[in-house]
C-alpha cells in the first residue's frame, strides 16, 4: 500500500472517530433521566429550585428546544469552521477551557508514561534475564500487586506520607514541578505494571528466538546480544501498549485530577457531562480522540521504524 | 443487632469526645504579632464556572475573596442586617425602598463608587436569562439612581425583606469597567479589602491588599483563593500548612483534623438540614399517623454520631435550635418503637410491596443514612428498599410526586439570611420546590402574613408558628442539622466563621510569621 493511501486511511479514520465520539457525547443528555437544563442551572446556582419560566428561557438561549439532529448539525457546521461553540454554563468559548486542559493532561499523561516506560524497561529486562529466579519472582509479584491497587486508594496514602507526614511534596495543585511528582507517580504505577509484564514477555520471547541464538553463535557476548537484538525485539509489544495507555490517560485520569485539584481534561469532561454542558463535553472528547489517534499513529510509525525486520527488508530491497 | 449498632455508635461518640478533649487541652501560646506582609491561602469548595456572572454562585467566590461587597450585610453576631456600602435605608412607600450610599468609597480601579454603578450592577443581574433568586424580576421591578448617593429600588409588591436581599452576594456591586463584551472581569473592579489581580483558570484567584479600602487598614498583604472541590484534599491542605483556612471540611476528615494541634476546627450550625422527605401527596405517607411513626422509629442521635461522625446535630424540627425563629421548646424526637407500631396500625396501612428510599449520590453519606433508616423501619413493620440515584435523574419524578421517600437537604437561608423563601417554596401548597407535596391552608395563611410583616420580631414569631405546624403534621422527618466546619491554621488570627460562606477575607483577618 502506498504511503499516500496509508495517510488517507488514517485521516478518514480520524474523521470517523471524531464524528462518532462527538455524536455519542451529544446523545448523553437525551438518554439520561432528568432534565439537562435544570442540571445546567444547578451547576451555576447550587440550590435546586428554578421555576419553569427560567428553565424555558435558558433552554431557548442555547437552542435546546430544537430537534436533536438540528442541534447536532449546528454543532457540526460550526466545528467544521474550527468553532467549538460556547459553554452552556459559562457562556465562554469551549476552546478557552479545552485548550489549557489538554495541555495540562498531556503533560501529566506524557510524564507518567515516560516514567513508566523507563522503569518498566529496566524491570522487564531484569525480570526476563533472570527468569525463574528471585529477582524475577519479586518483580512479578510487585507488578501484580500494583495492578490490583486502585488509584483512589493509593493517592491518599502517598499524600499522607509525602505531603502530610514528611512534608516533602505539595498535596495538591498544579503550579510547580514538585506538584506534579505525586500525580505522575500515581498515574505511572499501573502502566509500569502492565508494561513490565509486556517487556518481560517480549524479552523472554526474543531470548529464545533463533536470530539471537545465531548471534550468540557468531561470538556476540551476552550483553551485546541483549542490547543489539533482544531488547529491540523485546520492546515491540510495549509500544502498542503505550499508545493504548496514552489514549486512556488523556480522558481517564479524572480521579487523580480531582484528588490533586488539577485542572485537566479528564475532570473537564467529567464535570461537563455531569452538568449536561454538552458543547464542552463534545469539545473535550473530540480533542482527546484526536490526540489519541495522532499518538497511536505516531507510535505505529515508530513501531515500524524500530522493527529490525523492516530495516533488513529495506536494505535488501 | 440494635444493641450492637448502639455500641458502635457509642464507641464512635466516645472516640470523638476523647479527641475533642485532647484538642481542647492544648495550651495556647501567647499571641504573636500579626505580620503586615503576610498572605493567606483559603481552600474553597467552590470553583467559579459561570464566567464570574454575579447571578451565579461565582459571586460567592468573589465575596469570600474579600472583593465583592453589597449595600447591606448580615451580621452573624447580631443576627441583623447592617450597613455596608449603604449607610441607611428606608421604605418610602409599600413598593419603594431608598438606600443612602456611603460617601468617599472608590472601586479598586480608582473609579468613584456611586448610585449609577449600583443601579448598573443590580440591573445587570435582573436582566440575566437565569437571574439570582434574591435579585430577580419577581422580587425587584426596577433599580434607579436618584442622585449620586441615593439608590431607589422598586418592588412588584410590598417587600419588608428587601434589605436582606441587598445583602445577598448576587447583589454585589462592581465598577462599570468590570462589565465587558465578553463577560464580567472582576480583576481590580470591586470595593472590598482585597483586589483580585490574577487567576489561574480552574485553580486559584490571587489577591492583593486594597490600599484605599473605605473601612480602614487591611491587615493582610493579600492571599489566594484555591478552588479545591474535593473535601479530603482541603482537609489535607490545612494539615500540611499549604492552606491557612480550609472551608467545609467533610465529616470523614473531622477526627483527623481535631487530633492535629496545628489546626483549629470551627463548627457552627449551618442552615442545612438533612431530611427524609415523605411524599405527602399519595399513600401511604398522605397519612399523618404513618408520618409520625416514621419519625418515632428513627434514632437521630445515633445517626448523627455514626454516619456524620460528630459533624452534625440531631434535628429538633425544620429549624436549627440556634436560629432566632426556632421553637426553643422543641426537643430531639425520642425513639419510641411501641408507640410507632401503634401509629402504623392506626394508619390502616397494609404493606403490599416495599417502600422505596432514594438516596441521592451527590451526598455520599446518604447511602449510610438510608441503610440505617431501612433497618429501623423494619422494627415497626415497614419494609423499604434503598435506591441510589443522582438528584438530577430523580428530580422530574420527585417534583411530580411519583416517589415514596427521598433523602436530600435544603439550605433554609438560600440567598438571604431569612427562611421565608424556604418556607414558601418548600412547604406552601403552590411552592415551587415542595418536594414533600405538603399542603396546609393554615400554614399558607401564616406564610402570607409573614410575607407582609415589617416587624422582625413578629415575623420570626410567625415563622415559629409555621414551623410548629410542620412539626405537628410531621411533614417530613428532619434528621440532622449539618454543621459548617472550617479548618484554620494556628498562625491565623481574626477569622470569624461564616456559616453562610460569604465573608472570609476580611480586613481584620491576619496571620503571624
Amino acid at each position: 500500500m502506498s504511503p499516500l493511501a496509508t495517510v488517507l486511511r488514517r485521516v478518514i479514520g480520524l474523521g470517523a472517530a471524531v464524528l462518532l465520539s462527538s455524536f455519542a457525547v451529544f446523545l448523553v443528555p437525551f438518554v439520561s433521566p432528568g432534565d439537562p437544563v435544570r442540571n445546567l442551572l444547578r451547576a451555576r446556582m447550587d440550590f435546586g429550585e428554578a421555576d419553569e419560566a427560567t428553565v424555558q428561557a435558558y433552554a431557548e438561549q442555547f437552542g435546546l428546544h430544537d430537534p436533536m439532529l438540528v442541534q447536532f448539525g449546528r454543532w457540526l457546521g460550526r466545528f467544521a469552521t474550527g468553532d467549538m461553540g460556547l459553554s452552556h454554563i459559562s457562556g465562554t468559548p469551549v476552546a478557552d477551557q479545552v485548550v489549557p486542559a489538554i495541555g495540562v493532561t498531556l503533560s501529566l499523561a506524557g510524564s507518567a508514561l515516560l516514567l513508566a516506560i523507563i522503569v518498566a524497561v529496566v524491570l522487564g529486562v531484569v525480570s526476563a534475564t533472570r527468569a525463574g529466579r528471585w529477582p524475577d519472582r519479586l518483580i512479578t509479584s510487585a507488578t501484580h500487586a500494583l495492578i490490583a491497587i486502585p488509584e483512589y486508594a493509593l493517592a491518599p496514602l502517598l499524600v499522607l506520607l509525602f505531603a502530610v507526614r514528611w512534608s516533602l511534596l505539595p498535596s495538591a495543585g498544579y503550579d510547580s514541578p514538585a506538584s506534579l511528582v505525586l500525580p505522575v507517580l500515581i498515574l505511572a504505577l499501573r502502566p509500569i505494571s502492565f508494561f513490565t509484564v509486556a517487556v518481560r514477555s517480549g524479552v523472554l520471547q526474543a531470548l529464545g528466538s533463533e536470530h539471537v541464538l545465531a548471534a550468540r553463535a557468531r561470538g556476540l557476548s551476552r550483553t551485546q546480544a541483549l542490547t543489539r537484538h533482544v531488547v529491540p525485539h523485546g520492546l515491540l509489544p510495549l509500544w502498542t501498549m503505550v499508545g493504548v495507555w496514552f489514549a486512556g490517560l488523556l480522558g481517564g485520569s479524572v480521579i487523580v485530577e480531582v484528588i490533586f485539584a488539577i485542572p485537566g481534561m479528564g475532570r473537564l469532561i467529567f464535570d461537563a457531562i455531569t452538568d449536561a454542558d454538552i458543547p464542552v463535553a463534545q469539545g473535550g472528547v473530540v480533542v482527546v480522540v484526536t490526540c489519541a489517534v495522532l499518538v497511536t499513529g505516531i507510535i505505529d510509525l515508530v513501531h515500524k521504524l524500530s522493527d529490525p525486520t523492516v530495516r533488513i527488508g529495506v536494505r535488501h530491497g | 443487632m440494635k444493641l450492637g449498632r448502639l455500641s458502635v455508635a457509642a464507641g464512635l461518640a466516645a472516640t470523638a469526645l476523647a479527641l475533642t478533649s485532647c484538642s481542647s487541652t492544648a495550651t495556647t501560646a501567647p499571641q504573636a504579632a500579626a505580620d503586615s506582609e503576610a498572605r493567606v491561602v483559603v481552600a474553597n469548595f467552590r470553583a467559579p464556572v459561570s464566567n464570574w456572572a454575579l447571578e451565579s454562585d461565582d459571586a460567592y467566590v468573589l465575596s469570600i475573596a474579600g472583593c465583592l461587597e453589597t449595600l447591606t450585610k448580615y451580621d452573624q453576631g447580631t443576627k441583623q442586617i447592617e450597613p455596608m456600602l449603604a449607610t441607611s435605608w428606608k421604605q418610602t412607600s409599600d413598593t419603594v425602598w431608598e438606600f443612602e450610599l456611603r460617601k468617599n468609597v472608590t472601586f479598586q480601579d480608582g473609579t468613584a463608587f456611586d448610585a449609577k454603578a449600583v443601579a448598573a450592577s443590580l440591573n445587570h443581574v435582573l436582566e440575566a436569562t437565569a437571574p439570582a433568586r434574591a435579585v430577580n424580576p419577581k422580587t425587584i421591578k426596577q433599580v434607579d439612581a436618584v442622585d449620586a448617593d441615593t439608590v431607589r429600588v422598586t418592588t412588584p409588591a410590598a417587600d419588608p425583606l428587601l434589605p436582606y436581599r441587598m445583602a445577598s452576594v448576587n447583589a454585589g456591586v462592581l465598577s462599570p469597567a468590570a462589565y465587558t463584551k465578553t463577560g464580567i472581569d472582576p480583576m481590580n473592579h470591586c470595593t472590598g479589602p482585597f483586589a483580585p489581580v490574577s487567576e489561574k483558570a480552574g485553580q486559584s484567584l490571587t489577591l492583593d491588599r486594597n490600599e484605599n479600602y473605605w473601612d480602614g487598614e487591611v491587615k493582610l498583604a493579600g492571599g489566594e483563593i484555591r478552588y479545591i472541590t474535593e473535601g479530603a484534599t482541603r482537609a489535607t491542605q490545612v494539615q500540611t500548612g499549604e492552606a491557612d483556612i480550609s472551608m467545609s471540611i467533610p465529616a470523614t476528615s473531622l477526627a483527623t483534623l481535631e487530633a492535629d494541634d496545628q489546626v483549629s476546627v470551627l463548627k457552627a450550625d449551618s442552615p442545612r438540614t438533612s431530611t427524609l422527605y415523605l411524599n405527602n401527596s399519595r399513600a401511604p405517607f398522605d397519612n399523618v399517623d404513618l408520618r409520625k411513626a416514621a419519625t418515632m422509629a428513627l434514632d437521630l442521635p445515633a445517626m448523627a454520631a455514626s454516619v456524620y461522625e460528630g459533624a452534625a446535630q440531631p434535628a429538633t424540627g425544620p429549624f436549627a435550635p440556634s436560629e432566632p425563629w426556632a421553637n426553643p421548646d422543641l426537643a430531639v424526637p425520642q425513639v419510641n418503637i411501641e408507640e410507632a407500631k401503634k401509629l402504623v396500625e392506626a394508619s390502616g396501612y397494609q404493606q403490599d410491596k416495599p417502600l422505596e428510599i432514594i438516596a441521592i449520590t451527590e451526598r455520599a453519606e446518604f447511602a449510610g443514612v438510608a441503610a440505617i433508616i431501612q433497618e429501623q423501619f423494619k422494627q415497626i413493620g415497614l419494609q423499604a428498599n434503598v435506591v441510589t440515584k443522582s438528584y438530577g435523574a430523580v428530580e422530574p419524578d420527585v417534583l411530580a410526586g411519583k416517589y415514596d421517600m427521598i433523602l436530600s437537604q435544603r439550605n433554609r437561608m438560600i440567598d438571604i439570611a431569612d427562611p421565608i423563601g424556604f418556607l414558601q417554596a418548600d412547604y406552601t401548597c403552590q411552592g415551587g420546590y415542595n418536594l414533600s407535596h405538603y399542603c396546609n391552608k393554615d400554614y399558607d395563611k401564616l406564610i402570607d402574613q409573614a410575607l407582609a410583616e415589617k416587624d422582625q420580631t413578629k415575623r420570626h414569631d410567625l415563622y415559629r408558628q409555621a414551623g410548629d405546624i410542620l412539626a405537628e403534621d410531621a411533614a417530613n422527618v428532619w434528621l440532622v442539622n449539618e454543621q459548617a466546619i472550617d479548618g484554620v491554621g494556628s498562625k491565623v488570627q481574626g477569622y470569624v466563621q461564616d456559616p453562610l460562606t460569604r465573608y472570609v477575607m476580611t480586613k481584620d483577618l491576619a496571620k503571624t510569621k
